[in-house]
C-alpha cells in the first residue's frame, strides 16, 4: 500500500506543482526554513529538537498547549505539519500561504458527526485531524512539495 | 443520512419498552424532590442487560430511549445516557437525557439550551474574571461556554458538587478555536458529554500553571483570555469525584449481529471492585500511557498508539490493501468492503505487556447506512496515525475504564481492561 500510495501522490504533484509554487518567505508550510522560526515565535513554544532523517530535517517545537513538528526539505521548504497536545492549533498561522484554500475546503466538507476524525483536502494541502481530549492530533502536508522518496507515512 | 426516521423511531421505541422511567424521557422534567439521586434519575426503574437496579448502575442505551430522537435520527452507534443536574444546595433538580457516553474524553458538559430547570453559577477564574473553556474534539468539532458549579447525580449515587462546562457559543468572546464550536444540541448530535475517560480531571497539570493551555479562559464582561486553571477549578470526570465507586467504570453493552440492530441496550456500573455488582473476572488488564491514557495496537505489521472510545461511532484505523477507503462519492470517510472483512489485530498495554489478540469485522458502511438500523458492530473508517477503538469494539464486551491512580483488583491506573 505504501507503494500505491506514494505513486499516487507523486503523480498529483506533478499536476498541482506547476499550478501552485511556495512563494519564498511566508511562514509554515510551504514556507522557509526561516519560516519555522516565525511559527515558533508566533505560537509561543520553544524549540525542542532538530531531527535529520535523510531526505529531510524535522524542527520540533512545543508550546503551552501543543508539540508541533515542521518537515524541511533539503532544499529548505516546509513540506509537512505536524501536531499533537491538548489543542489544536490555530491553523491560520502554521497552513501559511494554504490557509485560506484549507478554509475554503473545510466549509465545503460536511460534518460528520460521531466520525473522530477529519480530513479536508484541497488542490493544495491536505489537513488531517484525529486523537482524543489531552492527545489531540493531525498533520498538513502539500502533496506537490514532499521530496521525491518520501512516503506520507512518515509524516507523523 | 437517514430516509426512515419516524419508522424506525416507533421500532426503536418498540424495542425499548419499559426501558425507561417517565423522568429520563426529556429534557425538560424538572423535579423538587431528593437530591439523594432517586428522584427523576433513570436508573431504578430501568431494565438493562444486567438487570440490576443498583445505585451504581446507570442504563446505557445506543440509539435507544435515551437518545434524543431529534438530534440522532442521522448518527449511528450513539451511546447516550441520562444524568440529573441540581442547583447547587437544593433539591431542584433536572435530568437531562440525549448524554454522549464518551470514554474518550474527561467531564460532563451540558447545552445552556438543555439546562432550563436549575440556576448555576460561575466559577471564578484566578484575578477576578469567570472560568470558561475551549474543548476541541478530534474531528476538529469544539465545545464552548463557562464553567458552572452544579450538583451532579450519577445513577443513584449521592450528588456531589462540582465544576461543568455549560455549552453555549454565543458566551463572551471565544478564542480563535472556538470560534466555530457547535451551537446547539442538533448541531453536535446530543444534548451533552459524560467523559469518563482514564483521568480525574480534564486538562490536569498541564492546566495548572501555564495560561497558554488551549483549554481554560477568564472572561470578564466579553473579554476572554487565556488562564491557568487550579485542578479543583477544572471540570472533572464526575466518577472520580464520588465518595465511592470512584476508581473507574465498567462499560456493558449486548452482542449485535454483524448486520445491525435497530438500538441496544446496557449499563454503565460505577466503581471497579467496590462493591459485589462490579468485581472483574476473566479480564486482561491493558496498563495505558499516564499522559495520553493510550496503548498500543498491531495492525498489519505496524504498531500504532490507540484508545477504547465509545464516543467514537466506528473502528478507525489507517487504510491498507486489506481495507481501503470507500470510494463510492460520499462515503470516502469510510470503509465500504464488497463482502465483510474478517481483521485481526494485538492490542497491547503501553510498555509491550500483557498483549492480546482482537478479532473484528469490517462492513460496507453504504450497506448499513441504506438500512433501517443504527447500531453497526462492524462500521469503520480509514484514519491515519492511530487506531481508534470506537463503540463497535465495546458491543459483546464488558470493557473496564481503570481512572488514573486509583487502585481496583485491576490494578492502578490507568488501564484499560477487558
Amino acid at each position: 500500500m505504501k507503494h500505491s500510495t506514494r505513486g499516487r501522490w507523486a503523480c498529483f504533484g506533478v499536476a498541482v506543482s506547476m499550478l501552485v509554487l511556495p512563494r519564498l518567505g511566508e511562514a509554515a508550510l510551504g514556507g522557509t526554513a526561516a519560516s519555522v522560526a516565525a511559527d515558533r515565535a508566533a505560537l509561543a513554544a520553544v524549540h525542542r529538537a532538530t531531527t535529520t532523517r535523510g531526505a529531510y530535517t524535522v524542527q520540533e517545537f512545543r508550546s503551552d498547549s501543543s508539540t508541533v513538528r515542521e518537515y524541511v526539505s533539503a532544499s529548505g521548504v516546509v513540506f509537512a505539519v505536524v501536531w499533537n497536545g491538548r489543542a489544536h492549533p490555530d491553523l491560520t498561522t502554521l497552513l501559511g500561504s494554504y490557509s485560506g484554500e484549507y478554509r475554503a475546503a473545510l466549509r465545503q466538507t460536511a460534518r460528520t458527526r460521531g466520525l473522530r476524525r477529519q480530513q479536508v483536502q484541497s488542490d493544495g494541502v491536505v489537513v488531517e485531524k484525529w486523537g482524543h481530549m489531552r492527545n489531540l492530533q493531525g498533520r498538513a502536508y502539500a502533496p506537490a512539495l514532499i521530496p521525491t522518496g518520501v512516503t506520507i507515512d512518515e509524516i507523523k | 443520512m437517514k430516509s426512515s426516521n419516524v419508522g424506525m423511531t416507533l421500532l426503536v421505541m418498540a424495542l425499548v419498552a419499559g426501558c425507561g422511567s417517565g423522568g429520563s424521557s426529556g429534557t425538560g422534567s424538572t423535579t423538587t424532590g431528593t437530591t439523594s439521586g432517586t428522584t427523576g434519575t433513570s436508573t431504578g426503574t430501568t431494565g438493562t442487560t444486567t438487570g440490576t437496579t443498583a445505585s451504581n448502575v446507570l442504563a446505557v442505551t445506543v440509539n435507544g430511549s435515551l437518545c434524543s430522537g431529534s438530534t440522532s435520527g442521522s448518527y449511528v452507534n450513539k451511546p447516550c445516557v441520562s444524568v440529573t443536574i441540581c442547583t447547587p444546595g437544593t433539591s431542584t433538580c433536572q435530568t437531562v437525557s440525549d448524554i454522549l457516553l464518551d470514554t474518550g474524553s474527561y467531564g460532563l458538559r451540558i447545552f445552556s439550551t438543555a439546562l432550563t430547570g436549575v440556576s448555576l453559577t460561575q466559577v471564578a477564574s484566578a484575578g477576578g474574571g469567570s472560568l470558561a473553556e475551549c474543548v476541541q474534539f478530534g474531528d476538529g468539532s469544539a465545545l464552548w461556554g463557562p464553567v458552572m458549579t452544579a450538583d451532579v447525580v450519577l445513577g443513584g449515587e449521592s450528588s456531589v458538587q462540582m465544576p461543568i462546562q455549560v455549552i453555549n457559543a454565543g458566551f463572551g468572546s471565544p478564542p480563535q478555536t472556538c470560534r466555530s464550536a457547535d451551537a446547539s444540541p442538533t448541531a453536535a448530535g446530543f444534548n451533552g458529554i459524560l467523559g469518563v475517560g482514564l483521568f480525574a480531571r480534564d486538562c490536569g497539570a498541564g492546566c495548572v500553571d501555564a495560561a497558554d493551555n488551549g483549554m481554560y479562559y477568564s472572561c470578564s464582561g466579553s473579554s476572554c483570555t487565556a488562564t491557568a486553571a487550579e485542578l479543583a477549578k477544572q471540570v472533572p470526570n464526575p466518577v472520580a469525584l464520588l465518595p465511592l465507586d470512584n476508581n473507574g467504570v465498567i462499560v456493558q453493552l449486548p452482542t449485535v449481529a454483524t448486520n445491525g440492530a435497530a438500538s441496544a441496550a446496557g449499563s454503565l456500573t460505577l466503581g471497579i471492585g467496590t462493591r459485589s455488582n462490579n468485581i472483574p473476572s476473566s479480564v486482561t488488564t491493558y496498563p495505558a500511557d499516564a499522559s495520553t491514557a493510550e496503548f498500543l495496537t498491531t495492525y498489519n505489521g505496524t504498531t500504532y498508539a490507540s484508545f477504547l472510545d465509545t464516543g467514537s461511532n466506528g473502528l478507525y484505523f489507517p487504510a491498507t490493501s486489506l481495507v481501503s477507503a470507500c470510494t463510492v462519492s460520499g462515503y470516502s470517510a469510510w470503509f465500504c468492503p464488497a463482502t465483510t472483512k474478517s481483521l485481526s489485530a494485538v492490542n497491547a498495554g503501553y510498555n509491550g505487556s500483557p498483549f492480546g489478540t482482537i478479532d473484528f469485522t469490517i462492513g460496507s458502511a453504504v450497506t448499513m447506512f441504506n438500512s433501517s438500523y443504527m447500531v453497526f458492530p462492524a462500521l469503520g473508517g480509514a484514519m491515519s496515525g492511530g487506531f481508534d477503538w470506537g463503540l463497535p469494539f465495546f458491543l459483546g464486551r464488558n470493557v473496564y475504564v481503570g481512572i488514573d491512580g486509583t487502585g481496583s483488583p485491576l490494578g492502578t491506573g490507568p488501564y484499560w481492561a477487558y
